[in-house]
């Protein structure tokens, strides 16, 4: 038992990771949405609507909603409850799937160039997190790896493996820890990142594709996304899942974002696709999963060497 | 700031942050039901008082402490219930858990102070940092900083212990059956 163990075990019973999370907020948000849209609330609470009334009859709906999902039928069409239904089922599904194992493979492109990229393995608590963006200087090809509890970093002078201890033990200095950029990535890997998105996504569009698959295409609010976390060059910064940094319109948490999520026959996510910006400088964000329940455990390097041997 | 403008920064509101309230509402408030009206009223306060809300992250730290002061309303309110609610809001999720770890998490949770506990999860659910705990709460940043450093300490301790006495009770119970078989 060590302090991650203890810790991750807090962080997994966090509310948003229980079963029926992503409903409560889905219900909740109808049903408060219903209201300000009804003219009820938009009309104003101060003087011409008693609050209390008002209160009630939210919580009144709140509470309806919770009970039964099937009550929202008011708000929009039937197909778009599908839609909604379709892809919190296939969230939870690959959540599911995802939970022992998987690969996810991130991008950001801006006006079609590589901006960022990262791909994550994970197998139970051994995570592998490669940064493979070609043209970010100092960056591509850097690699982490935790197996066992340990961390190993690839020496970008020397090269070759190093072997960096227990993440909670590594002091970065400043800014973000290694035992909170894994405790970052470990949620996004999860089942939590991904049933936040889905359940928010508004408006969705339902577009079936030849393979099988469907593409959902909704708006989803960037705070959603990409959430604070950290500073970066003296300002704080949001970063989308998987640490990649927002930028423009991402990084305002009020800013609607596209997003389009592909659905295998199978019912599992293949990928998420968000893109802002205007038709000049588009970014898009893409997450590819891959291999999910049948990704290899990372190897602990056979040659790596202990930390201090770096110094002179 | 027009109608069509606030109904927009509403939603964006609403969008950005429910989740996030729902949440902190769910461990916080004493039931389902007070944590479903406490989201209500802390977006109906929001929408009231719209021209006053900070931008950005700020709106954020807002939210969470107006829940913080829904659910303390709450609490004020419905005073003879108080110490069976404040001890529901976390034995609730115990006595519904049936993940031995979940159970050993809640368990914890409850053995440390309401101050450590809330400055804690604020931390490690809702995702805060110790200055904006500190805006949540009413207290100095460092006095966050502080706080939680301890709340951090004492869950570890607390936790790690409750392991070793259900591991130990694993370890022991085989050997048990064995003997009371035998």
């Amino acid at each position: 038992m060590n302090t991650t163990e203890s810790f991750e075990a807090l962080r997994r019973a966090n509310p948003r990771a229980q079963p029926g999370f992503a409903e409560s907020v889905e219900a909740a948000a109808h049903a408060v949405r219903a209201r300000m849209a009804d003219g009820t609330a938009a009309s104003e609470p101060q003087t011409s609507f008693p609050r209390r009334r008002l209160v009630c009859a939210v919580v009144a709906a709140l509470l309806a909603a919770a009970a039964a999902v099937a009550a929202l039928s008011t708000i929009g069409s039937r197909g778009a409850e599908d839609a909604t239904a379709a892809v919190k089922k296939a969230a939870s599904v690959t959540a599911a799937s995802a939970e022992r194992s998987g690969t996810a493979v991130v991008r950001i492109t801006h006006d079609g160039k590589l901006w960022a990229g990262t791909t994550i393995r994970w197998h139970g608590d051994d995570l592998g997190v490669r940064s493979d963006a070609p043209s970010r200087r100092g960056r591509a090809g850097s690699e982490l790896l935790v197996v066992d509890g340990i961390v190993y970093g690839l020496d970008p002078d020397a090269g070759g493996w190093v072997m960096q201890g227990k993440p909670e033990n590594i002091d970065p200095g400043s800014g973000t820890t290694p035992d909170e950029y894994l405790a970052a990535v470990r949620e996004d890997v999860g089942g939590v990142t991904l049933r936040r998105i889905t359940a928010s996504m508004t408006g969705l569009i339902k577009r079936p594709l030849d393979d099988g698959s469907t593409v959902y295409s909704g708006t989803v609010a960037a705070g959603l996304i990409a959430r604070e976390s950290g500073f970066k060059g003296g300002q704080a910064i949001r970063v989308l899942p998987f640490g990649l940094v927002a930028h423009d319109e991402a990084a305002d948490p009020s800013a609607p974002l596209q997003a389009a999520i592909t659905v295998g026959a199978d019912g599992v996510i293949r990928e998420i696709a968000v893109t802002w910006g205007s038709s000049e400088a588009t970014w898009t964000y893409t997450v590819t999963y891959k291999r999910l329940g049948t990704t290899a455990a990372p190897e602990a390097p056979a040659n790596a060497r202990p930390l201090r041997d770096r110094s002179p | 700031m027009s109608d069509g403008e606030r109904k927009r920064r509403f939603d964006a509101l609403f969008a950005s942050y429910s989740s996030d309230i729902v949440a902190y509402c769910s461990w916080r408030a004493p039931s389902a039901s007070d944590a479903q009206d406490a989201v209500a009223d802390v977006f109906l306060t929001a929408w009231r008082r719209l021209d006053e809300l900070p931008r950005g992250d700020a709106a954020r730290v807002w939210l969470y402490a107006t829940a913080r002061r829904v659910i303390a309303n709450q609490r004020r309110s419905t005073r003879r219930r108080k110490a069976l609610e404040e001890r529901l809001a976390v034995e609730a999720s115990v006595a519904t858990s049936t993940d031995p770890e979940e159970t050993l998490v809640h368990e914890a949770l409850r053995r440390l102070g309401s101050a450590d506990r809330e400055v804690l999860l604020l931390a490690e659910w809702e995702g805060l940092s110790p200055a904006e705990i500190a805006s949540v709460v009413g207290c100095l940043p460092v006095t966050a900083r502080g706080r939680l450093h301890r709340a951090r300490r004492r869950f570890r301790d607390g936790f790690e212990e409750l392991s070793a006495a259900t591991s130990e009770l694993r370890v022991r119970r085989p050997r048990a059956a064995v003997e009371g078989g035998s």
